[in-house]
C-alpha cells in the first residue's frame, strides 16, 4: 500500500519535562493521509507525550513538527483544532452535561460565538453518533455512563470535529470486544473513504499489529523501530522493549504477528 | 450539503434549541423579578396601600412622603438586590466552570477578603483618626479588593501547575492572609466592631440611586461579557487537555474571566459588604433546571440570584422589624438548608 501525500513530519523531536531525564529524544518519522499508525512501547516510554506533543498541547524543546508542510508553531490552538481531534484515555468531566452535548462539542472550533450554531452543526453531530452507535446514549448524563460508553461518545465527539488527523490514546482500553470490532472497522472505511489519518497508542499489541499499518516501537523515549508490524514484532524488539520472551504466532486470517504468552 | 435549498430542515431530531431554553428562562425571570419586587415594595416599616404603591411606582409625583419612601429607600434597594444578587449568581457560576469544582463561589479567588480588609481598614481609621470616611468606605473596599486580586494573579502565575488548581490555590491562601488580619483588626477594635461585623454580614440598607448608577455598568458589561465565554466554559467542562483540543484557549480564559468576575464582585461588595451564598446556592439551582450548558445556565443565575436576594433582603426587613437583621445571615440560613437538600437529592 502507498500513501501520497505527507500530512505529518516530525523532525528531531527532543522533549523533557526536567532538567534531569529526557522524556523523548530525536524522534523523526512521517505519518502519510490514509495512514493508520500505531504507537507501542512499555510504560513510561513517551507515548502519551508524543501524542500531546502531535496535539500542540505540549511544545517541543528542540525540534520540528511539520502538519500538511507548515511548521506547527505557526499554528493557534484554535487552528490545530480544525484539523487534529483527540480521543483522551479518560477524562472526569465536572458537570452533568447529556451525551449528545458533549459530542456536540466538537463543533466548537467552528462555531461562530456570534452567529451561533447552523442545522449543519447538528447533522455533523448527529450522524457521528450513528456512526459510533452512540445514539441511544443521547440523552444520558454522561457523569453516569460506563466506562465504554465514555469511550464511544468521546470517539463521537472527535469524529463530529471533521479532523484530518485524528490522535487515539488507547480507545479501546474499556470497550467491548463487539464495540472492538465496530470501531475498527469504522475508522478504518474513515481512512479509506473520508481521507483520514489516525495514530493511535496501543496497550493491546494484538490489537495494535491487527489495526495498524506501520507500528513505531517507543522505548525510553527513543523511536526503537518504525515498520510494518511484521518488521516491528519480532523476539529481538520485543524482548529489548519489554524485557521478556514472547512467543509469536501468524494470525491465521490477516497474517499478522500476534503475541501471546 | 445535502440539503435543497428551498426547504433546509430546521430541526435535526434529538437536539433540543437552546435559544428557546433561553428565551423562555429570559422571560420567567423578568416577570419573576417583576412580580416579586412589586410585591416585596408593600413590606416596611410605614404601611403605604398596595393601590398606593401602584399608583407611585407608575407616576412619581414627587415631593409626597410616601412617594419619597417607595423612590428613595424601598426601589433603590431593591434594584440594589437584583443588581447584587444576578452579579454574584453569574460569577458564582463562572468560577465553578473555570475552576472546574462545584464548591466554588464569587468569594474563593479572594477578592471578598481584599474587599473586607479594605472597608475593615476605613472603619478603623474613622474611628481612630476622627474623620467621618464612611461615603469613602466603597473606596477603601474597591482598593483593598484590587490588591487582593493583584496577588492572586501574581502568585498563581509563580506556580508551576498549569491547570485551574494553582489559580485556586493562591485564592485560598490570599483568603487566609486576609481573614487573619481582619481578625486581628477585630481584636483590636472596640466601638467600631459593630460596624465592621455589619459590613462583614452584608448591608443593602445603604443603597442609594447614586451608588446603583455606579455599579450597573460594572456588572452589565461584565456579566454580558462573561456570558459571551459561555461556549469556552463548555469546552472547559471536559478537562484542560480537551478543551485545548477544542481550540479554547484555557489559561487565558481563566485569566480572563478570573479578573472581570473579580471587577464585577469588588464593584458590588464594595457597596453591599459580603453576601454570602448567593453566589454558590444560585448556579446550582440553575443548573438543576436547565442543565449545565452555560449559555442558558449562567443568565438564568443572573435572574434567579436577583430574585432570591430580593426575597432575603425583603425577610432582613421584615422578620424581627423594626430592627434588620444583616442580609448575609438571611441568605445563608436560607441558603444553607436548600444547598444541603440540593446535595442529597442529587449529586451537584
Amino acid at each position: 500500500m502507498s500513501f501520497p501525500e505527507t500530512i505529518l513530519k516530525i523532525e528531531e523531536v527532543n522533549f523533557s519535562y526536567n532538567d534531569y531525564q529526557k522524556t523523548l529524544s530525536n524522534i523523526n518519522f512521517s505519518v502519510s493521509r490514509g495512514e493508520l499508525l500505531g504507537i507501542i512501547g512499555p510504560n513510561g516510554s513517551g507515548k502519551t507525550t508524543l501524542l500531546k506533543i502531535i496535539s500542540g498541547i505540549l511544545k517541543p524543546g528542540k525540534g520540528n513538527i511539520f502538519l500538511l508542510g507548515e511548521n506547527l508553531n505557526k499554528f493557534s490552538i484554535k487552528k490545530i483544532s480544525k484539523f487534529i481531534s483527540v480521543v483522551p484515555q479518560d477524562t472526569w468531566i465536572s458537570f452533568n452535561f447529556k451525551a449528545k452535548e458533549v459530542v456536540f462539542m466538537g463543533r466548537i472550533p467552528y462555531i461562530s460565538r456570534i452567529k451561533g450554531e447552523t442545522v449543519e452543526d447538528y447533522r455533523i453531530s448527529r450522524e457521528a453518533m450513528v456512526k459510533t452507535q452512540s445514539l441511544p446514549l443521547s440523552e444520558k448524563n454522561i457523569q453516569k455512563i460506563s466506562g465504554g460508553e465514555r469511550q464511544r461518545v468521546f470517539i463521537a465527539k472527535a469524529l463530529t470535529q471533521t479532523p484530518q488527523l485524528l490522535l487515539l490514546d488507547e480507545f479501546t482500553s474499556h470497550l467491548d470486544l463487539n464495540y472492538k470490532y465496530e470501531m475498527l472497522n469504522l475508522l478504518k472505511k474513515a481512512l479509506k473513504e473520508e481521507g483520514l489519518t489516525i495514530i493511535s497508542v496501543f496497550h493491546d499489541l494484538n490489537l495494535a499489529s491487527i489495526a495498524s499499518h506501520r507500528l513505531l516501537l517507543l522505548n525510553e523515549g527513543k523511536i526503537q523501530k518504525i515498520g510494518t508490524p511484521q518488521e516491528v514484532l519480532n523476539e529481538e524488539n520485543l524482548q529489548k522493549a519489554y524485557g521478556v520472551k514472547p512467543i509469536l504466532i501468524n494470525h491465521p486470517d490477516l497474517k499478522v504477528p500476534q503475541v501471546i504468552m | 450539503m445535502k440539503f435543497s435549498i428551498n426547504k433546509p430542515p430546521k430541526v435535526i431530531a434529538g437536539y433540543t434549541n437552546w435559544r428557546k431554553k433561553l428565551i423562555l428562562m429570559l422571560l420567567m425571570g423578568s416577570l419573576g423579578i417583576l412580580g416579586v419586587s412589586l410585591v416585596c415594595l408593600n413590606f416596611g416599616v410605614v404601611s403605604i396601600h398596595p393601590k398606593e404603591i401602584l399608583s407611585l411606582v407608575w407616576n412619581s409625583s414627587s415631593g409626597k412622603t410616601n412617594s419619597l419612601i417607595i423612590w428613595q429607600l424601598r426601589i433603590p434597594r431593591i434594584t440594589m438586590a437584583i443588581l447584587a444578587g444576578a452579579a454574584l449568581s453569574t460569577v458564582g457560576g463562572a468560577f465553578q466552570g473555570i475552576l472546574r469544582n462545584p464548591l466554588a463561589d464569587p468569594y474563593i479567588l479572594g477578592v471578598s477578603a481584599g474587599a473586607a480588609l479594605g472597608a475593615c481598614i476605613g472603619i478603623a481609621l474613622q474611628y481612630s483618626t476622627g474623620y467621618y470616611l464612611a461615603s469613602y468606605l466603597p473606596l477603601f473596599a474597591f482598593t483593598g479588593a484590587m490588591f487582593s486580586l493583584y496577588l492572586v494573579y501574581m502568585s498563581s502565575k509563580i506556580s508551576y501547575t498549569l491547570a485551574s488548581t494553582g489559580l485556586l490555590l493562591a485564592g485560598v491562601a490570599i483568603n487566609f492572609l486576609f481573614s487573619a488580619l481582619i481578625t486581628v483588626l477585630l481584636a483590636l477594635s472596640k466601638r467600631e466592631l459593630h460596624s465592621m461585623i455589619f459590613w462583614l454580614m452584608g448591608d443593602l440598607s445603604t443603597a442609594n440611586w447614586n451608588k446603583i448608577t455606579i455599579i450597573t455598568i460594572p456588572v452589565i458589561v461584565g456579566c454580558l461579557f462573561l456570558f459571551s465565554s459561555s461556549l469556552d466554559l463548555n469546552a472547559l467542562s471536559l478537562g484542560e487537555e480537551e478543551a485545548l483540543h477544542l481550540g479554547v484557549n484555557t489559561g487565558k480564559l481563566r485569566i480572563r474571566i478570573f479578573i472581570i468576575g473579580s471587577i464585577i464582585i469588588a464593584s458590588v461588595v464594595s457597596f453591599t459588604g459580603l453576601i454570602g451564598f448567593v453566589g454558590l446556592v444560585v448556579p446550582h439551582i440553575a443548573r438543576l433546571l436547565v442543565g449545565p450548558d452555560h449559555r442558558v445556565m449562567l443568565p438564568t443565575s443572573a435572574l434567579f440570584g436577583a430574585i432570591f436576594l430580593i426575597l432575603c433582603d425583603t425577610f432582613a426587613r421584615i422578620i424581627i422589624a423594626p430592627t434588620e437583621i444583616p442580609i448575609g445571615a438571611v441568605t445563608a440560613i436560607v441558603g444553607a438548608p436548600l444547598f444541603i437538600y440540593l446535595l442529597q437529592r442529587r449529586n451537584v
